[in-house]
């Protein structure tokens, strides 16, 4: 582990997110977030994500929810929900989850409940992608930072 | 302040560059400049949405502004009412589960006037229009990028220079600049400017005029340096309350002040929030309402004033009334009118729309809606007649000094008159100028007056050509103006044409044959009031003879009130005009003027006819009066009461007496009012 090096772990994360960034996952917005990591908030951008991901969850939960109810589907909390979702998603950069948001929004928005299931499912399976791609990302990113961590006290010493 | 604090950080502070976001950087003093403004913008952001909470926090750090932000709506509303001035700026997002964006933004607006932006991940042009339209100064579409917020502080310096700006243009429309303004707006306004417009000018500064003089007196004019109230939550919720007690539509600022009953509170605070409650209510409905519209800003300012303004009118009319009699009665009466100025505000718009309302919902034309609205208050207000007349004259001694720059407009106004009506016009001048030689004899003649009226009377039952003829060859003489209001009409062509407006504006407001007849004699007598009087004078007897009709029609007091306001030259237009004229207050008139044109040409045809039913029935009441008004004329105020009392006496004036009262019998003493009322 140590032996990969600080320099291998960084362009293993270069590279998942070039990556990500080529599939449309992400957009430069996750940038913009890594670029307000500095030392006042060392750990911003795993926050934010992390709060992105239990918000997200609740979101997808209600969602569901509220759609399960195929009768009394309530398309104008739906609407709220993807709302929140389609600002939360576009803060993180989080391009394709917002993009289904907007499908899915577009659906609830003419009650169409097969849309809104299948806008579901996508979405769901678009969030589950990010997740395991930004968890994925932060691993390294931790690696990374044992790894200096590591190694700077090594150099002092 | 925070930009102190943090003026030490360089300027690259608001750069992405990696520094301390969150204090000021203490270090670098090198780069440091000293007043950096934007640096310390204290900013609340409000957003449900924690990521984008975080973010923006962040963000906003990295331009070195102090960041407080708040995931509920209500939380951020009571942070910003508890710490009130300290934020300059407020993000909100537009969807917010406790509270709509928008709400807040509405409460923001209203009580606490900071920029808002609104935030949203939907940028339809939907929502930012609704955003713009409740008032937000920017609309940023989610994600939020840095360069975005770096600009931020452009809103709040600019808000604060249209709050500046703000103050003293809302200040013109409301109160404050009619006193800058003054003449000069009152001259284009009126020539130019739609009715509407002329309308709310001179509404809002006969209001201003007759509300705030006696209370605002120790105002000072320069309002920009006023110091701003604030509306603290509790101030809005009273402000809130008063209005739904009085009801939104009827909701009048110095009302509103009297029920808030704060110490310190000026008229205009109230008026100013006032307006901007409106246009939020407004906002909210989302449906500009077409009339609401004009008075949106100042509904109910406007409608007060209008009805303060037909009012004043009417006291100048009562006054020109009195003043028709004899301009030392004139005197007497404004001396009487001035031991109670105030009142004369509030009471005698009431009364008018009582009168109005009473005898006249047809003739709403103009005035209607004052008319409809103030109908309650009029009712409230007792209808003493002498009451009404001792509160005309204190507006007539208002008139006089609020309406000074306005006579010069007069002109201006006649001049469209003309334009519109212009052989009735003209016609009128060659008229007055007959009453004018006729006034040096009137006294003389007023005997002969008397005969004539008998005369007229008698008159009326023959053919109407003959009265007419009999008429002319007698307002040669003197009776003219009298007399010959209803024969007029029949046939003399300069005599004709006098009554003939008159006949018209009465024709017009009240559309009743009665009235006309009426309206008739009261030009009539306005005329022999005028000649009596000089310049001025004219002007007021103008009014006094509108007085009658105005006792018969609100219609007809308005234009009096017209009258008085302007020159005698524009007075005898304006008589043309009354009909018009309820609308008016002299301001307004040239809009008016136009339509009154109209109104007067139809109503001339009308009025023939109208007159020859006035003639042709026999006044047995009239003649009786006829001599005892002649007297009143002579007497002044004390005629007024008089005649009341005669009129009373007489069994067929009982109906007169309810609707008109007072004015009306003074007036009356002419024969056509009564063959009128035998109608």
């Amino acid at each position: 582990m140590l032996g990969w090096g600080v320099d291998f772990l960084r362009a293993e994360m270069n590279r998942l997110l070039a990556l990500l960034f080529h599939q449309g996952v992400l957009d430069e917005q996750f940038l913009q977030l890594q670029q307000l990591q500095d030392e006042s908030s060392p750990n911003f951008v795993s926050e934010v994500i992390t709060i992105y991901f239990s918000e997200s969850e609740k979101l997808l939960r209600n969602l569901r929810m509220l759609l399960m109810d195929r009768e009394l589907s309530d398309y104008k909390k739906m609407e709220i929900h993807l709302n929140q979702m389609m600002g939360s998603s576009s803060s993180i950069g989080a391009k394709r989850v917002r993009n289904v948001c907007v499908a899915f929004r577009a659906a609830s928005e003419q009650s169409n409940h097969a849309g809104c299931l299948r806008a579901l499912e996508l979405l769901e399976h678009e969030y589950c992608y990010l997740k395991n791609k930004l968890h994925e990302l932060f691993q390294i990113e931790q690696q990374r930072a044992l790894a200096s961590g590591v190694r700077y006290p090594a150099q002092h010493d | 302040m925070d930009a102190l604090q943090r003026a030490v950080q360089p300027p690259g502070a608001a750069g992405y560059g990696p520094h301390a976001s969150g204090r000021g950087g203490g270090g670098g003093g090198d780069l440091a400049v000293p007043d950096q403004f934007p640096v310390g913008l204290r900013v609340l952001v409000v957003d449900d949405d924690l990521i984008c909470l975080k973010v923006l926090e962040q963000m906003l750090r990295r331009c070195a502004y102090n960041v407080t932000t708040c995931a509920q709506a209500t939380v951020a509303l009571n942070l910003l009412r508890e710490k009130k001035g300290c934020f300059d700026i407020v993000l909100s997002d537009v969807h917010m589960p406790d509270m709509d964006g928008y709400k807040l933004l509405e409460h923001v607006g209203l009580e606490m006037d900071l920029p808002v932006i609104m935030m949203s991940g939907d940028g339809s042009t939907n929502a930012v229009m609704r955003g713009i339209r409740h008032g937000a100064c920017d609309y940023l579409i989610k994600p939020i990028r840095p360069e975005e917020l770096q600009n931020i502080w452009q809103h709040v310096v600019r808000k604060k220079w249209n709050g500046n700006k703000e103050i003293e243009h809302s200040g013109s429309l409301e109160d404050n600049d009619r006193y800058k303004r003054g003449s000069d707006d009152a001259d284009g306004s009126a020539v130019n400017e739609g009715g509407e417009g002329l309308l709310k000018n001179q509404k809002k500064r006969s209001i201003a005029k007759e509300e705030d003089e006696p209370e605002l007196d120790s105002d000072d004019p320069t309002t920009s340096k006023k110091p701003r109230v604030v509306w603290s939550v509790e101030l809005h919720q009273q402000f809130v309350s008063a209005v739904n007690q009085l009801g939104i539509d009827k909701a009048v600022p110095k009302r509103i002040l009297e029920l808030m009953n704060v110490p310190g509170l000026t008229r205009e605070n109230v008026a100013s929030h006032l307006q901007k409650f409106r246009l939020y209510l407004k906002r909210l409905s989302g449906v500009a309402q077409q009339q609401g519209g004009i008075s949106s800003s100042f509904c109910g300012t406007v409608e007060s004033n209008i009805k303060l303004g037909p009012l004043g009118r009417y006291d100048i009319q009562a006054l020109a009334a009195s003043g028709q009699i004899s301009p030392q009665a004139l005197a007497a009466l404004q001396s009487e009118l001035l031991g109670r100025p105030t009142s004369n505000l509030v009471l005698p718009s009431f009364d008018q729309p009582t009168l109005l309302q009473a005898s006249l919902q047809g003739s709403k034309c103009l005035p209607v809606e004052h008319g409809v609205a103030f109908g309650q208050p009029l009712i409230k207000c007792p209808s003493n007649v002498s009451k009404q007349y001792q509160q005309s004259i204190l507006s007539s001694q208002d008139a006089p000094s609020g309406f000074g720059p306005w006579q010069a407009t007069s002109l201006s106004t006649v001049g469209n008159n003309n334009i519109v009506a212009g052989s009735n016009i003209q016609s009128n001048n060659t008229l007055m100028d007959i009453f004018q030689r006729q006034q040096q004899y009137q006294q003389k003649q007023q005997l002969q007056q008397q005969q004539q009226q008998q005369q007229q009377q008698q008159l009326p039952q023959q053919p109407l050509l003959e009265p007419s003829r009999l008429i002319n060859v007698q307002p040669s003489c003197l009776v003219v103006p009298h007399s010959s209001a209803g024969f007029q009409a029949a046939g003399s062509p300069t005599s004709v044409n006098q009554s003939s407006t008159y006949n018209r504006s009465a024709v017009i407001d009240y559309s009743l044959p009665s009235y006309q007849g009426n309206t008739a004699l009261n030009t009539g007598l306005a005329s022999d009031k005028d000649l009596k009087t000089s310049g001025v004078l004219g002007g007021y007897s103008v009014q006094g003879s509108i007085s009658p009709t105005l006792s018969s029609s609100s219609a007809n007091a308005d234009s009096s009130n017209c009258c008085p306001l302007r020159n005698p030259s524009a007075k005898y237009n304006i008589i043309g005009q009354a009909p018009g004229v309820v609308s008016d207050f002299s301001n307004i008139q040239g809009s008016y003027d136009a339509k009154s044109g109209e109104a007067i040409d139809q109503g001339l045809l009308k009025n023939l006819g109208f007159v020859s039913k006035g003639l042709s029935t026999p006044s047995l009441f009239t003649v009786d009066e006829f001599g005892p008004p002649l007297k009143q004329i002579y007497s002044g105020k004390v005629h007024l009461e008089s005649s009341a009392g005669r009129v009373k006496q007489e069994p067929s004036f009982d109906f007169v007496d309810a609707k008109v009262s007072i004015p009306v019998l003074e007036q009356l003493s002419s024969n056509d009012l009564m063959s009128v009322f035998t109608e």
